[in-house]
């Protein structure tokens, strides 16, 4: 019992993070209909970001809205100068989903190639400003640390923030409109260019975050080639899908469900079944509901 | 399919052009060195695999980001029929391509389901997922891998006959009659109708064209060809193990299909030679320029991936289509 609830605060906290990740790409498929591979780019250049400006000012809490700033604004660059321009030659309507796809990948590999490039074989460190050491209830250390619970309180005020966002305020009504329906959006005199390009700055913090998180909850490095990331990339990804790729809750739902299961199979199964039980959700998941835990068949059409 | 020029190009023409791609890789064969014969071996897998590829994107227009686990599920079959049943390379080649194919026929039937973001997140997990299984079953040798070796070749070709030459044979011969295939099914009935769903599902399925069966079937094809160029993959490296198929090589391949263009069969060599040569110019470049190491191992990357976006940009339907419109302006 005692181990089980240890492994549920580890997918909890796992979860969390992969929630992030499949918000950030769940953002800009609903602004952009492009399935964003430099998403997983975007987190590891801010999160080298981060741990350059850890590694000058100090501090944990300066690092991470640097960090955040940073893939805000190289997600918005990468929409204004590559996305835009191929999705505005291949027309608005288009069913093909293929090229951008691998425009993003093109992109991810020059992101990583470049970091490489940078920072060559040095590691950016980012070391948890809080304890990684579990409370300890009835003499027993478990699984929740002051470090794990800043995560899951990180992960939440984002949540919260970005509902706020979309449900309260003018720019969430924009965001919501421009991805619903583009041509009268612009017809009633939302800048629906603009707004895309933000849905891609929000994404980009949120994989910052993720990535930051990642990083911090992990071996507390980061290089270029770490694997660390292309699962952040990879669960993420199936998080979104997972929970319909619409919308922000079903990202959520997803992510913490993968991290869940994915704790208990890593705790009483055996570790090299994990990436395949990732593969047999996702796939139980969709035959069951095609279109996602959330997702409506049919689904809009932005 | 109304020919309107009067130069038909007709089965006996393509017949006679693959015939001589044979020719010319024959006497290349007999011309280059061992180290080339292995890039041409590879370059011929390469072609398998991006056919794959481009039958199941560009024709019947599914997304697959998981090719990588096809070419694994070939190539741990072909290992195994000849590890338990000792039987010789020929006939693992064709256990490969069924056993991908009934994998591909179970995995179509779920992704007939799918479209878009589902089904290409549906084949990456797969491709992430599938290779690691190894470790769990001591049946495919963890993560050493299992041996597959495809034999010296026949004495009765000299002994100054090399491995790697053997290689380049076998898979150019693989190569050959498996575009051969390709290309006659993709102009057959079932090409006509994966490119009738691709082009617009509604219609097809008024036109009396039964939606889920030509997916599967679609997803069936590609398999049954990734599954080759996997046993090709695993001839040319002597061994099968989970690390020959990351999620990288599965980018990899699809990478070669846009370079091609994914919508032409046409350009497939011109995307398997890409994907041979960029690290080779890369390396030459980084010598030539730098001796800094963190260069070298970059370059190929930057360059695939530029190339890549590059490719996406100026060419999205292949170098071959752009030759073309521009031919015909």
């Amino acid at each position: 019992m005692f181990e089980f609830v240890n492994t549920l605060l580890i997918g909890i906290t796992a979860g969390s993070i992969y929630s992030l990740m499949a918000i950030a790409i769940v953002l800009v498929w609903r602004s952009t209909r492009v399935v964003n591979f430099a998403a997983g780019g975007i987190a590891l250049a801010s999160t080298f970001v981060g741990a350059t400006i850890l590694e000058t000012t100090g501090s944990f809490w300066i690092a991470l809205p640097v960090a955040m700033l940073a893939g805000a604004a190289l997600s918005a660059f990468i929409e204004y100068f590559f996305l835009r321009p191929l999705l505005h030659r291949s027309g608005e309507r288009t069913q093909e989903i293929f090229l951008p796809i691998i425009a993003t990948l093109g992109i991810l590999g020059v992101m990583k190639a470049l970091l490489h490039f940078i920072y060559g074989e040095k590691i950016g460190v980012i070391s948890p400003p809080l304890s990684d050491k579990g409370f300890i209830v009835s003499g027993e250390s478990i699984a929740l640390s002051p470090l794990r619970l800043m995560i899951l309180g990180i992960v939440l005020v984002l949540m919260i923030g970005l509902t706020l966002i979309f449900q309260r305020t003018n720019l969430g009504l924009s965001l919501r409109a421009a991805s619903f329906a583009p041509e009268i959006s612009r017809l009633s005199g939302i800048r629906v260019d603009l707004i895309r390009t933000l849905g891609w700055a929000i994404s980009g913090a949120a994989g910052a975050t993720a990535g930051i998180l990642q990083t911090v909850n992990g071996s507390g490095s980061v290089t270029p080639e770490a694997f660390e990331f292309s699962l952040l990339l990879v669960f993420g990804f199936v998080a979104a899908v997972i929970g319909g790729i619409e919308s922000l809750i079903g990202a959520v739902i997803g992510g913490l469900t993968l991290g869940i299961i994915l704790a208990i199979i890593l705790m009483y199964v055996g570790g090299s079944l994990v990436f395949f039980s990732a593969f047999l959700i996702l796939i139980l998941v969709l035959l069951l509901r095609p279109h996602g835990i959330i997702g409506v068949k049919g689904g809009r059409r932005a | 399919m109304v020919a309107v020029h009067s130069r038909q190009i007709t089965n006996k023409h393509r017949f006679i052009g693959f015939v001589l791609i044979g020719l010319v890789v024959y006497i290349l064969s007999n011309i280059v060195d061992e180290w080339r014969a292995y890039q041409g071996a590879t370059v011929a897998v390469f072609v398998v695999a991006i056919a794959s590829i481009i039958l199941l994107t560009g024709y019947s227009g599914q997304i697959s980001l998981g090719h990588g686990a096809l070419l694994a599920v070939g190539a741990y079959t072909a290992a195994l029929t000849q590890i338990y049943f000792g039987a010789p390379i020929w006939i693992c080649f064709a256990a490969a391509v069924l056993a991908t194919a009934l994998f591909g026929a179970i995995l179509g039937a779920a992704a007939a389901r799918l479209s878009g973001p589902y089904l290409a997140g549906t084949t990456l997990a797969l491709a992430v997922g599938l290779p690691s299984i190894a470790n769990q079953f001591s049946i495919l040798g963890g993560e050493q891998g299992i041996s597959f070796d495809a034999g010296w070749p026949p004495l009765s070709f000299g002994e100054s006959f090399t491995q790697y030459k053997w290689f380049l044979w076998i898979a150019t011969l693989a190569a050959l009659i498996s575009m051969w295939w390709v290309q006659n099914i993709l102009r057959s009935r079932y090409g006509r109708s994966w490119l009738a769903v691709k082009s617009n599902e509604v219609a097809a399925e008024i036109a009396g064209i039964n939606l889920g069966r030509t997916k599967v079937l679609a997803f069936t094809v590609s398999a049954g060809i990734a599954g080759l160029a996997g046993a090709l993959l695993a001839m040319t490296m002597n061994n099968v193990s989970p690390s020959a198929f990351p999620l990288a090589l599965s980018f990899f391949i699809a990478t070669g299909a846009v370079l091609a263009g994914v919508n032409t069969l046409g350009g497939v060599i011109i995307g398997s030679v890409a994907l041979v040569a960029i690290p080779l110019i890369a390396s030459s470049i980084s010598d030539r320029w730098s001796g800094s190491e963190s260069l070298a191992t970059v370059l190929p990357d930057f360059i695939v991936s530029a190339l890549l976006i590059l490719t996406v940009f100026l060419a999205p339907k292949g170098p071959i289509e752009k030759l073309r419109s521009r031919h015909s302006k």
